[in-house]
């Protein structure tokens, strides 16, 4: 589980010096993340790089704008995560074809084994390099956008949030009683965050 | 019947730990269920090469069940095999219980306690705890039931072995969910003032407006969850992308 976005995320921060910021990233890809489940053969986005990747992205920057930013990438690394997983799992069914004629042996399957998960290991750590490597390229001279457009990118946030946390409640259940303790919880969030403010 | 000795049991959770680690659409977890009953068939086929290839053959069919009480199916196969059950009624015990673990094991920690452990570092984080220990909290609580989960299986399953169905139809894991539902909308309602507020809401009269429109937005996300999800996606992504490419002609 190190690989959700919030331990993925201000993991990667603290090594780039800001483990909040990093926290912050992650937090919004798993807000966004959090309906995805991975149950059977489904397919999901690969948190660990996309939240890495945002981390990387929005440590240099800082601002609402830098944070938009930094969650469209990681969407985007995470889709791309997706796809190299949906690749990695052909290549470990070649890896582990046990039915081919020969002797199974401990000593063997242990081998197929340990090096699907190498390559599943591999795919991760090239997914995130490439991603890491290739930001500072896609978004130059980002620094140099009017921090203007602050407050437009906190409300993009703020409705992508939002949105997707209805989604998510709608996935874990549905019924009056889910909805009053939404209620219930929101409000007395509100109402101690207004006071402590 | 061959005794589990705690140092097998060990090497088994251990292994257990990396049964998804060659998932794929062919056999799914089925290379990991044998990968992790490698210490018990070893033991119980030493003296006889063929049939322990046999045995890791059968082993590594289809095999998909939640990761975390596959301890539940691999130690009663361990059971069953060390009682040299046939290999037919192993593999139709697989077959039958198979569904059951990945149904009770998908809703219990897919669907309520890893979004709930989640939802609670996210808050904590929000509610101004220090970033490491919203992440530790998640990481303790969640790990905490995935290990208990991990290793009660094993027991359960080296316990009740073929007939671990039946015992698994009485624990409370079943009834469990259930009972995560509400603190979980609660925690989830919990997240979402603060998270608005976080987001750079301003203090005064316009915290309110800015916590209600969030709320009517979650609404509306949960009134319209395909629609919602893809817009609560595909919004940052554009915005993302225009400032990006803003950027870029600057740059």
């Amino acid at each position: 589980m190190i690989s959700r976005p919030i331990v993925a995320g201000p993991a990667a921060g603290l090594l780039l010096g800001d483990p909040e910021a990093g926290f912050w990233a992650g937090a919004l890809l798993e807000v966004l993340s959090l309906h995805q489940l991975p149950v059977g053969a489904s397919r999901y986005w690969d948190t660990g790089p996309a939240a890495v990747a945002a981390t990387a992205a929005f440590v240099p920057g800082g601002g609402s704008v830098a944070l938009l930013v930094a969650v469209g990438f990681g969407v985007i690394v995470g889709w791309l995560g997706s796809w190299s997983v949906h690749a990695t799992r052909y290549l470990s069914a070649r890896l582990v074809a046990l039915e081919a004629p020969g002797t199974v042996t401990p000593a063997s399957l242990t081998a197929r084994h340990l090096a699907a998960m190498a390559s599943d290991l591999l795919r991760a750590a090239a997914l995130t390099f490439l991603a890491v490597w290739a930001f500072p390229r896609l978004a130059a001279g980002l620094a140099d956008v009017p921090r203007l457009g602050d407050a437009v990118a906190a409300i993009i946030l703020l409705v992508s949030a939002s949105l997707m946390l209805g989604v998510d409640v709608r996935t874990i259940a549905w019924g009056g009683r889910v909805w009053a303790a939404f209620g219930a919880g929101a409000a007395l969030s509100a109402i101690l965050a207004l006071c402590l403010r | 019947m061959l005794a589990l000795s705690p140092l097998v049991r060990l090497r088994i959770l251990l292994r257990s730990l990396a049964i998804q680690g060659s998932w794929n659409y062919q056999t799914m977890q089925g290379a990991g269920i044998g990968f992790a009953l490698i210490p018990v068939l070893a033991r119980l086929h030493r003296r006889d090469p063929a049939s322990l290839a046999e045995s890791l053959k059968r082993h590594t069919r289809f095999y998909n069940g939640h990761p975390y009480l596959a301890t539940v199916a691999i130690a009663a196969v361990a059971r069953m095999e060390s009682e040299q059950a046939q290999a037919e009624e192993i593999e139709r015990f697989k077959s039958a219980i198979v569904s059951p673990l990945g149904s009770i094991g998908d809703r219990l920690v897919w669907a309520r306690w890893r979004p709930l452990c989640s939802l609670l570092g996210l808050t904590l984080f929000l509610a101004g705890a220090p970033w490491w220990v919203a992440s530790a909290a998640f990481l303790a609580l969640y790990n905490a039931v995935h290990l208990a989960l991990r290793v009660w299986g094993l027991h359960l399953g080296w316990r009740e072995g073929r007939d671990v169905g039946r015992a698994l139809m009485g624990s409370p894991l079943r009834r469990l969910p259930d009972r995560l539902t509400i603190p979980l909308a609660a925690v989830a309602g919990a997240l979402l003032p603060l998270l608005a507020l976080g987001l750079g809401g301003p203090s005064g009269a316009g915290s309110l407006s800015v916590i209600g429109i969030a709320l009517v937005l979650a609404v509306v996300g949960a009134w319209r969850p395909a629609v919602a999800g893809r817009l609560a996606v595909l919004v940052p992504l554009v915005g993302s992308l225009v400032v990006m490419a803003l950027g870029s002609s600057i740059g």
